[in-house]
C-alpha cells in the first residue's frame, strides 16, 4: 500500500474501531475489524451482503452492542450507560435504508421532533431550523406533506434533514439508496455529495460504486466480517492489491 | 363468613353435565355456522344484487346486536314463526348460529378478499370455472388466514354459550346458578363456576395462540 | 300474528331511561377499559418480569371466563367477601371494564409489535429515550393501526352492557324484559329494542371504520 496521506491525518481521528467483534448466535458478523475515520473524511464501506458493513455502522451508534474490541468516538470509548449513549447518539446522525420517517408526522414535524423532544428546543426555533434544512435538501415546498405523499427519494431527503437537524459530528448512511427507484437515487446522492463538500464526516455503506469512487476519500472493502482491503478510491477501484477485491468488483460488473 | 366448599364436590356430576352441554352447544353451533358463514360470504360477493343485499343486511344485523337480546328474541319469536314450542336448547342454538354465522361470514369474506385477484385471474386464464377457481385456488390459500380467526371465534362462542342460561338451557352457567340458588352457597358456586370456565377456557386460549403462531400469515 | 305496540308507547319513558343508562354505561365502560387496557398493555410489554407474568395471567383469564360469569361474581360474590353490597351499575361497570381491558391490552400489544424495529431505531438514532419513543413514535402509529380492532371492541362493549340486565341494572335490555313481561307482548318489545340497539351500534362501528379509512396512511411506516 502506498503511503497515501489521508485527509486530516494530522489530527486525532474521529472514530476508531479496534479489533471489533460481533456475533449473532453462531453467526460471526464482525471478526476483528480495525479501521479509523478522520474528521471531514467520507469513508465508504463496500462489500457483499452480509459481510458486516451495516453491522459495523449500527454498532457505531450503539444500536447493536459489540462482543469484543473497542469503538472510540472523539477519543473516548462508547459508553454503556443508557443516558450517556443517548448523548453520543445526538452527535451522530443515521440515515436508514428504509428511510424510517415517522408516518404520523409531516416532513416538517419529522425534522423538528428531534429538536423539540431531545434537545428541548423551543418550537419556533426548531421550526425555523427545520425549514432551513428542508430547503437545503430541496424540499422547501413539501414541508407539510406526510410521508405517504412523498416519493422514496423525497422521503430519504427528509430523513437526511432529520438527522442533520441534530448537528451531528458524523453522519452514518446505511445503504441510503438501495430502496429507491433508479430515477430518485440521483437526487439523494446529490444531497450526500453536497454534504461531503461542506466537510461533513460521513460513513456510507453503499452499493453505488460510482458514488464511492467520486466522492469517497477512503474506501473499505468487507468480506465475511473481515476487512479485505482499505485505501483511497483510486487504489480500490483501479488497482486493488487483494485478488478478492478485484473479484468482488468484477462480480458487480464494475469496469472502472 | 362461613364457607362450605363441599357443595362443589357434591354437585360435580351436575356441573360436569353442564360443561358437556356447553361443549355440545359450541360444537353444534360451529358445525352449522362455519358452512353458514361461507355461504353468506359467497352471497355477499355475488353479482346478483338482491342476494348480495340480503346477505349484507343479514350479516350487519346479527353482528350489531347483543347476543342476549337475540336469545330472548328467538325464545319468543320462534314459537310464533314455527307454530310449535321448541326446547330451549334449540332456541339457544338458533340464536347462537345466527350470531356466529354473521361473524364467520366476515371472517371468510376478508380471507377470500385477501387473496390477490391475480391468483383468480391466473386460474381463469387456465380455463377453470369460477367454482373451480374458488375451490382449488382461493379456498386453500384463504384457509390459512381464516383458521386463526375461526379458532378465536370458537373460544368467544364457548364463553357466549353462558348467555343462553337465561332461557334455562342446562349448560354450565345455568347449572351452576341453579345449584347456587338452591343451596344458598353463593360464593362457593360462583367461584367454582368461574374456575371451571377458566380450566376449560385457558387451554383453548393457548391453543388459539399456537394456531396464530403456526398459521399466521404476514406478507 | 296480531301486533300491538301500545305497551311500548305507554312505557316509552321507561324504555328511554334504559337507553340512557345503556349509553352512560357504554361510554363509561369504553373509557375505563381503554385506560386500564393501556396501562395493562404497556405494563405487559415494558414492565418488570413479575408484573408481566401477573398481567399475562390476568389477560389470559379474561379470555377464558365469560363476561356473564365476571359480572355475576362481582355482584353476588364480592359483597359476601367484603361485607357490603354494590350498586348493580358499579358492579357492571367494574366487571365489563375488567373484562374488556384485557382485550384492549392485547390489541395494544399487537399494534405496537406490528411496527417495524426501524422506527424505534430511527428514534434511538436521534437520541430519544425509550419512553419518548413509545410515547411519540410507537403509540401514535399503533393507535391508527388499531382503530379497526378498537372499533370492534367498542361494539362488543356496548353489546356487553346488555348482559348487565342479568344483575338487574336498569339499562335498555332489562327495561325491555320488564315491559315484555308485563305486557305479554314480547315480540313487539324485543323487535323494537333490536332496532334501537342496531341504530346504536351500527353507526358507531361504521364511523370508526370510516375514520380509519381517512387516517390509515398515518399508521403505515
Amino acid at each position: 500500500m502506498t503511503a497515501f496521506a489521508r485527509k486530516n491525518a494530522d489530527k486525532p481521528p474521529m472514530l476508531v474501531y479496534e479489533d471489533v467483534r460481533k456475533r449473532y448466535g453462531s453467526f460471526i458478523a464482525l471478526d476483528g475489524v480495525s479501521l479509523h475515520v478522520n474528521a471531514g473524511e467520507v469513508v465508504c464501506l463496500i462489500g457483499p451482503s452480509g459481510s458486516g458493513k451495516s453491522t459495523l455502522l449500527r454498532c457505531t451508534n450503539a444500536l447493536e452492542t459489540i462482543d469484543g474490541g473497542e469503538i472510540r468516538f472523539e477519543g473516548r470509548p462508547l459508553p454503556t450507560k443508557d443516558s450517556e449513549i443517548r448523548q453520543i447518539r445526538q452527535r451522530m446522525g443515521m440515515v436508514f435504508q428504509s428511510f424510517e420517517l415517522f408516518p404520523h408526522q409531516t416532513a416538517l414535524e419529522n425534522v423538528t421532533i428531534g429538536l423539540t423532544t431531545v434537545r428541548k428546543m423551543a418550537a419556533e426555533e426548531a421550526k425555523a431550523r427545520a425549514l432551513a434544512l428542508l430547503a437545503k435538501v430541496g424540499l422547501a415546498d413539501k414541508t407539510a406533506n406526510y410521508p405517504a405523499n412523498l416519493s422514496g427519494g423525497q422521503q430519504q431527503r427528509v430523513a437526511i434533514a432529520r438527522a442533520l437537524a441534530m448537528e451531528p459530528h458524523v453522519m452514518l448512511f446505511d445503504e441510503p439508496t438501495s430502496a429507491l427507484d433508479p430515477e430518485t437515487v440521483g437526487e439523494v446522492l446529490n444531497v450526500m455529495r453536497n454534504l461531503a463538500q461542506e466537510g461533513m464526516t460521513m460513513i456510507v455503506v453503499t452499493h453505488e460504486m460510482s458514488f464511492a469512487q467520486r466522492v469517497a476519500n477512503w474506501v473499505v472493502v468487507f468480506e465475511r466480517g473481515q476487512l479485505l482491503e482499505q485505501g483511497p478510491p483510486q487504489q480500490i477501484f483501479e488497482a486493488p492489491t487483494v485478488e478478492r477485491t478485484r473479484d468482488f468488483l468484477g462480480h458487480l460488473g464494475w469496469n472502472g | 363468613m362461613k364457607l362450605d366448599w363441599s357443595i362443589v364436590w357434591q354437585s360435580r356430576w351436575l356441573l360436569f353435565e353442564g360443561a358437556l352441554v356447553t361443549i355440545l352447544l359450541t360444537a353444534l353451533t360451529m358445525l352449522i355456522a362455519v358452512p353458514g358463514g361461507i355461504v353468506l360470504a359467497l352471497m355477499r360477493n355475488s353479482r346478483l344484487k338482491p342476494i348480495a343485499l340480503f346477505a349484507t343486511g343479514f350479516v350487519e344485523l346479527f353482528r350489531n346486536l347483543p347476543l342476549l337480546l337475540l336469545v330472548y328474541w328467538a325464545f319468543y319469536v320462534m314459537p310464533v314463526l314455527t307454530g310449535f314450542g321448541l326446547p330451549p336448547f334449540t332456541t339457544g342454538l338458533v340464536a347462537l348460529c345466527l350470531n356466529v354465522s354473521a361473524y364467520n361470514s366476515e371472517t371468510f369474506r376478508s380471507g377470500i378478499n385477501s387473496i390477490r385477484r391475480g391468483q383468480s385471474e391466473a386460474g381463469l386464464a387456465l380455463g377453470m370455472s369460477r367454482l373451480e377457481v374458488f375451490r382449488q385456488i382461493v379456498l386453500p390459500q384463504a384457509w390459512r388466514r381464516v383458521l386463526p380467526i375461526l379458532a378465536s371465534t370458537w373460544v368467544s362462542l364457548f364463553k357466549d354459550t353462558s348467555l343462553v342460561s337465561v332461557i334455562a338451557v342446562g349448560e354450565l352457567a345455568h347449572t351452576a346458578m341453579q345449584i347456587r340458588s338452591q343451596s344458598f352457597r353463593v360464593l362457593e358456586m360462583l367461584t367454582a363456576m368461574a374456575a371451571i370456565y377458566w380450566v376449560l377456557g385457558y387451554p383453548q386460549a393457548k391453543i388459539v395462540d399456537w394456531i396464530h403462531r403456526k398459521y399466521g400469515v404476514r406478507e | 300474528m296480531d301486533l300491538d305496540f301500545s305497551p311500548l308507547i305507554d312505557s316509552w319513558r321507561f324504555i328511554a331511561s334504559g337507553l340512557g343508562l345503556t349509553i352512560v354505561l357504554s361510554v363509561a365502560a369504553v373509557v375505563c377499559s381503554f385506560v386500564l387496557g393501556l396501562a395493562v398493555g404497556l405494563g405487559r410489554m415494558y414492565g418488570p418480569g413479575w408484573l408481566r407474568v401477573l398481567l399475562v395471567f390476568y389477560i389470559d383469564s379474561m379470555r377464558a371466563i365469560p363476561v356473564f360469569v365476571v359480572l355475576v361474581w362481582i355482584y353476588f360474590a364480592v359483597p359476601i367477601i367484603s361485607g357490603h353490597s354494590f350498586d348493580p351499575f358499579w358492579a357492571a361497570l367494574i366487571g365489563i371494564t375488567i373484562h374488556v381491558a384485557a382485550y384492549v391490552a392485547e390489541v395494544i400489544r399487537a399494534g405496537i409489535t406490528s411496527i417495524r424495529k426501524g422506527q424505534t431505531q430511527a428514534g434511538l438514532a436521534i437520541g430519544m429515550s425509550g419512553a419518548q419513543i413509545v410515547r411519540k413514535i410507537l403509540l401514535p402509529q399503533a393507535t391508527v393501526r388499531m382503530l379497526p380492532a378498537f372499533g370492534s371492541i367498542v361494539s362488543v362493549t356496548i353489546k356487553d352492557t346488555a348482559i348487565a340486565a342479568v344483575i338487574a341494572v336498569p339499562e335498555l335490555m332489562r327495561q325491555a324484559e320488564t315491559v315484555a313481561g308485563q305486557s305479554y307482548r314480547p315480540i313487539e318489545v324485543f323487535t323494537t329494542v333490536m332496532v334501537i340497539y342496531f341504530l346504536l351500534i351500527f353507526p358507531v362501528t361504521r364511523l370508526i371504520d370510516w375514520f380509519y379509512g381517512r387516517v390509515a396512511h398515518l399508521g403505515r411506516s
